[in-house]
Parts: C-alpha cells; structure tokens; sequence
C-alpha cells in the first residue's frame, strides 16, 4: 500500500465521530471611517501612512519620503507598473529588482481596515518578491481599495492566484531576547500613500 | 546536541542550576505573557473567536481524510504535486528525491518545526545538499549547533552577548573588528548574510501554519519575510508540514490568523500572512517553477479516536508554553524534544510513545493555565493525564510512584485513617516551614531537592470544616 493510501486508511479507520461544520464567523465590524481605521491600525504596526488628495501629489510624495528617510532620490518601480506612467520629477527610476539597501514603488490593490494590511496578489505586472527585497517600501493604494476585513478580499478575488501577500508593516524580528528590531529580512521602512481620489 | 526525551529530570535539574536561562524565562511573562492579555482585551469577544477556532479545527481534525484529498487535488491543479510520508525517514527520503531531481546544492529554509521533527537538516547535509536556516532564530540556533527551545522562539534561550559571540566565531569573513553590541547591529548582519544566501538557493524549504483544502494553498505566518524570500526567489518551493494542518478553506484561515498571532505574540496580525498556491501563474516574472507539498503523518494519525484527539487540533502557537510554570523554570532544551512545554507534554507521548516520552506528561502541576490560553480549547491537562494513566496500566511508571500511589489509595479509601494521617502530616509540615515554605524534610529529600512546598496554615480542611458547623 502506499504511503498515500495507508494514511487515509487509518484516518478512516480510527475516526469515531465527525464534528459538524461550523458556522461562519463574524468578526467584530469596523465602526466609522475604514480609511481613518487602516491609518490608525497600520501606524501602530510602525509603517507610516500619509493621505494624499490625489494621484497628482504622488511623485512629491515620493521624493520627500526618501529625503526624509536620508535616502538617494532612486527609486526602483515595475517596467509595467500601472505607476510607470507618473513623471517622478526629480527622483530616478529603475526598473531592475531593488537590493537589501533599495527603495520600491509599489501598488496595492487591496487593503484591509481590520488589521492595517496591504493586500498584494501575484500579478504580471507586479512581482510578489519586490515587497521583501528593499530597505525601503512605498505602497501606493486607493482608499477606495480599502476593505473591512481578508473575507472582502478574498471574495473580490473569487480564484487565488499563485502568491497573495497580506503585508501589516515593515519587516521585524522578535528572536534576539523577545526586543522587537526593524528590518529583519524585509524591508526595514514601510509608507503607505492613500490617495482618496 | 543529541535529543533525549528519556533525560528529562536530570535536564531538567541542571536546567533549574543554569544562571544563563533565568533572564530569558523571566521575558516569558513580561512579553509574550503580557502581550497576549493586551491583544486578547483589545479584540473584544476573543471567546467567541476561540469557539469558533476550536469549531474549525474539530472539523479539519474529523475530516482530515477528505479534506486532504481535496487539498491534493487543488495543488494539482494548479500544476504542484503533493507527497505522503508515513514516518519521518520517508519525510526525510521524499525530500532528498525532490531535492536531487531539482539538482539542488543549496537549500534555503524558512522556519518550520515539523522539519525540526524529522531532522531534515543533518539528513540533507549527510547527502551533499547544504540547508540554510532563514529565520533569525533558527539561523542563530545553526550556526551554534542547537536545537530550538521554544517553538515560534528558537533561540529563545540565548543573551545577545552570546548571539554576538556566534556570529563573531562563524562570520570569519567580515571584519573581527566591527561592533555587535546592539541587537540591531545583529539583525542587519545576519540580513546581509542571508540575502547572498537566497539569491544563490537552489530550492525553498518552507513550513505551513494552515493549509487551505478548496483552494490548495498552504498559508505562513512570519514577522521576518524569510519565508517569502525562501518561496519566491529559488526555482523550487517545498512546503513539508504535518498532515492536521489542514482546514477546509481560506474563509476557515482568516478566523484562525485572527487568532493565531494574538495567542502567540500579542500581535493583531503577523507582519506577514503568506498565501502560497502552487507555482508562480502564467506571466508572473518571479515565484518558484515548481511546487511540491509533503504531508507527514509520523503518528498523527494514530492519535485519531483516542483520548488525545484534540491536540491534534492544535496550532502551534505557543500561548501553552509561554504560560507554564514548568516551561518558564527548566526552559525548552530540558525536554530533549522538538516540542516542549504542555503540547510537548500533550503530543510527544502521543507520537514517540509513552516509554519514551512519559516525563513529559509527569512534568506537570496540573495548574491549567495551559488550557485556559489555548487559542483551540485543547483540554491539554486531560490529555497528559491520559498519558500516565497509560504508563500507570502498562507498568512503566517507576516503582517508587506506583507504591506510593498504592499507599495513598489504600489510605483514601478509609476517610477516618486518611483525616488522622492528614492532620499529622500537616502538623509536620507546619513544624518544619522556614519562612512560609518548606524546603526541606529530614527523610529522603528527592521531591524537595527543587521544590517548595508552602507551610500549612493550621488544621485541615476537614477538621476546619467540622468546627464550622
């Protein structure tokens, strides 16, 4: 017998009850404004979160992100970004992988209000692996984008594609004496530009 | 370091004598204890979440059969294959043939404790494939030549002197001159160490906190992003975890990543939560080409029916350990086993056997701190009593415990003998507490040798009682 069947055989031979499905689960609701609750949610988890009126603010934005992050104004941004259109102004634009010590631009489809978390399923024209490769991460999502609860976005993206990526903050690490240090393997800076219209 | 669940009571006691471990036990209570009572008052009804935790997880453990053949039949769907292993040397031979067949010399690993279960990494290395830790615990922990002592904080035990120390002696190549004295200092050294280590792995070794049936996807939880950067920067992406992982679909996950971070770290929500199905999708310029799923049994399975069922419920959260006084004295490493604490206590007598493991379950004051933590209701105090109950009826237990336990029955069966001996030992004790407890009795002083027992206030329970009313 092979390995496969002998352990679904013995699953059903010692089994003696089965126990109903469960009821769905209905977590507690966001009360009041979704985009005001992911700010809040998401600043706690130490990203930093700026509200832009439009995506016209964008490029500036950018460029005083990372002045004020001491960083070189260099950004690295998907060829085929839906953000590859924006003329950045002064910042430059690469469209190779960032390193460890790199900023990225990058598009959010969808956040989540309940937790402050940016929603990043796998599509062509953005790779799963640009949200862990730089030092520095900036996210730009619509506040349109922004849902209740992982339920919505699961049901908004009906089949899952290869990678979805639920990102809540800058990388950490909690395993040198339970202190908590940014920037373990991810990025080490989070902001999350939310542009409201 | 070889791991010997038969030594625990002389791990254990040097454990109790090691001055090292005492600062890091002390942070069980004042971080992760503390964070979780925050995150569990800040979510509200955090019951009705672990109810509906529980609910799940009693489904998947009494569905397992199907849901796991959903489960293959969703990864090959999206072109993954999945893999069974009976026993951790099938484990251990599935992975090597993927491994060979993907010509891999290097493998980069993301945390995962069923790999820790059957000793991939010395297996590997044993066969010319070179594993590489990724967390920064479990990298810390390999480079001493460790084993993790706490489940979700492998290098628990350890000071930042000492991790400065290892990294001192084993990152010969960068300069011996350059200060480690601050923990970020370390964070950033290991970063930069590791990133050359993914970009040049041949394959990915990641474990899975939940695997989704419906959709064929197996969902990690980390703060670090090692485990994103262990799937998708190699050509190949193994996940190996334990066949109870599974739960009918991400609807399921998203009650259980709720509950999972808070009971763990305090946190509303890992950093990251990682959905990972299958290979990377048409057009998609990164992610693995290929992806391979290896569901290890190693006596999971056998614990089905039994009295100990319900741990199989468990999600490895850790609230368990990092609530018990057992744990927060002797530590992980005494327990000689890749689970420690109450689950180790729950599930290692379950999987290695009782004649292996049966301190584990004796390792316990039943004080049920364990239970009331557990984010999925497991009854783990029953559980470990059902365990030596079992070495009780199979003669296992040492003799001196089985006489004892026959002398004590023998007295609770007759109430008039049982009062007068009761009134005279606490009179006994009572002469012979030292500021609140004893801590020692003139006879043999095995018991006392690490414990103190607290002085009694006066008469018994029973004789109070009677002058009550």
């Amino acid at each position: 017998m092979s390995g496969r069947e002998q352990i679904l055989a013995e699953i059903r031979a010692r089994r003696l009850a089965q126990a109903p499905k469960p009821q769905r689960y209905s977590a507690p609701k966001i009360e009041g404004d979704l985009v005001e609750a992911f700010a809040k949610r998401l600043s706690a988890q130490h990203a930093e979160v700026r509200i832009l009126n439009s995506m016209a603010e964008v490029p500036e934005a950018v460029a005083d992100v990372l002045r004020a992050r001491n960083m070189a104004a260099r950004i690295h941004l998907p060829s085929d970004s839906p953000l590859a259109s924006l003329a950045l102004g002064g910042v430059e634009v690469r469209g190779e992988p960032p390193s460890a010590f790199d900023a990225a631009l990058t598009v959010a489809p969808f956040a989540i209000a309940e937790t402050g978390t940016l929603a990043y399923p796998a599509r062509k024209v953005e790779p799963a692996s640009w949200h862990f490769r730089p030092l520095l991460e900036i996210a730009v999502l619509r506040a349109s984008d922004i849902v209740g609860e992982l339920e919505e976005v699961l049901a908004k993206l009906g089949t899952l594609p290869s990678t979805l990526n639920l990102v809540s903050g800058p990388s950490r690490t909690g395993d040198i004496e339970q202190t908590m240090e940014l920037g373990a393997h991810g990025p080490k800076a989070l902001t999350v530009l939310v542009v409201k219209e | 370091m070889t791991l010997d669940p038969k030594a625990f009571p002389q791990a254990a006691r040097s454990a109790l004598n090691d001055p090292l471990l005492r600062p890091a036990l002390g942070r069980l209570k004042t971080h992760f204890g503390a964070g979780r009572a925050m995150a569990v008052q800040r979510y509200g009804d955090f019951e009705s979440l672990r109810d509906a935790g529980k609910a799940i997880r009693d489904y998947a453990v009494t569905h397992l059969d199907e849901l796991l053949v959903t489960f293959e039949q969703a990864v090959n769907a999206r072109g993954g294959t999945v893999h069974w292993a009976r026993d951790a040397a099938e484990a251990r031979r599935l992975i090597l043939g993927i491994l060979q067949d993907a010509g891999a010399k290097t493998v980069t690993k993301g945390k995962s404790m069923v790999t820790e279960e059957i000793a991939l990494n010395p297996f590997l290395e044993a066969n010319g494939i070179e594993p590489v830790e990724t967390d920064l615990g479990e990298y810390i922990i390999q480079l001493r030549g460790e084993p993790p002592s706490h489940i979700i904080a492998p290098a628990f035990h350890l000071s930042k002197e000492q991790v400065a120390e290892t990294f001192f002696a084993r990152h010969t190549a960068l300069d011996p001159k350059r200060s480690l004295e601050e923990r970020n200092a370390l964070v950033q050294e290991a970063r930069a160490v590791l990133r050359q280590r993914f970009e040049a792995a041949d394959a990915g070794i990641t474990g899975a906190n939940f695997l989704s049936a419906k959709e064929g996807a197996a969902v990690i939880v980390t703060n670090e992003g090692n485990g994103d950067l262990t799937r998708l920067l190699p050509k190949t992406h193994i996940v190996v975890t334990g066949i109870e992982k599974v739960v009918a679909d991400m609807n399921d996950v998203a009650v259980l990543v709720r509950l999972l971070p808070r009971s763990a770290t305090g946190q509303p929500i890992s950093t990251y939560v990682s959905v990972m199905a299958g290979r990377r999708g048409e057009g998609e310029s990164d992610g693995p080409r290929d992806f391979h799923v290896v569901l290890v049994d190693n006596g999971r399975s056998k614990l089905i029916g039994t009295e100990a069922q319900d741990v199989l419920r468990c999600i490895r959260c850790s609230a368990c350990i990092n609530h018990c006084p057992v744990y927060g004295a002797v530590g992980g490493h005494a327990y000689g086993a890749t689970y420690m604490g109450p689950i180790g206590a729950a599930l290692n007598p379950g999987m290695m056997g009782v004649a292996e493991a049966a301190h584990h379950a004796n390792a316990s004051t039943f004080c049920g701190r364990c239970a009331e933590v557990c984010p999925v209701k497991i009854p783990l105090p029953k559980i470990m009593r059902h365990w030596r109950a079992v070495e009780h009826a199979s003669g296992l237990a040492p003799k001196a415990i089985t006489r004892g336990l026959a002398l004590w029955a023998f007295a609770a069966k007759r109430p008039a003998l049982y009062r007068f001996g009761a009134s005279i030992a606490a009179r006994l004790l009572r002469m012979m507490g030292r500021g609140g407890a004893v801590r020692a009795v003139p006879v043999k002083n095995g018991w006392f040798a690490v414990r103190d027992f607290p002085v009694p206030e006066g008469k018994t329970f029973m004789a109070q009682w009677k002058a009550r009313r």
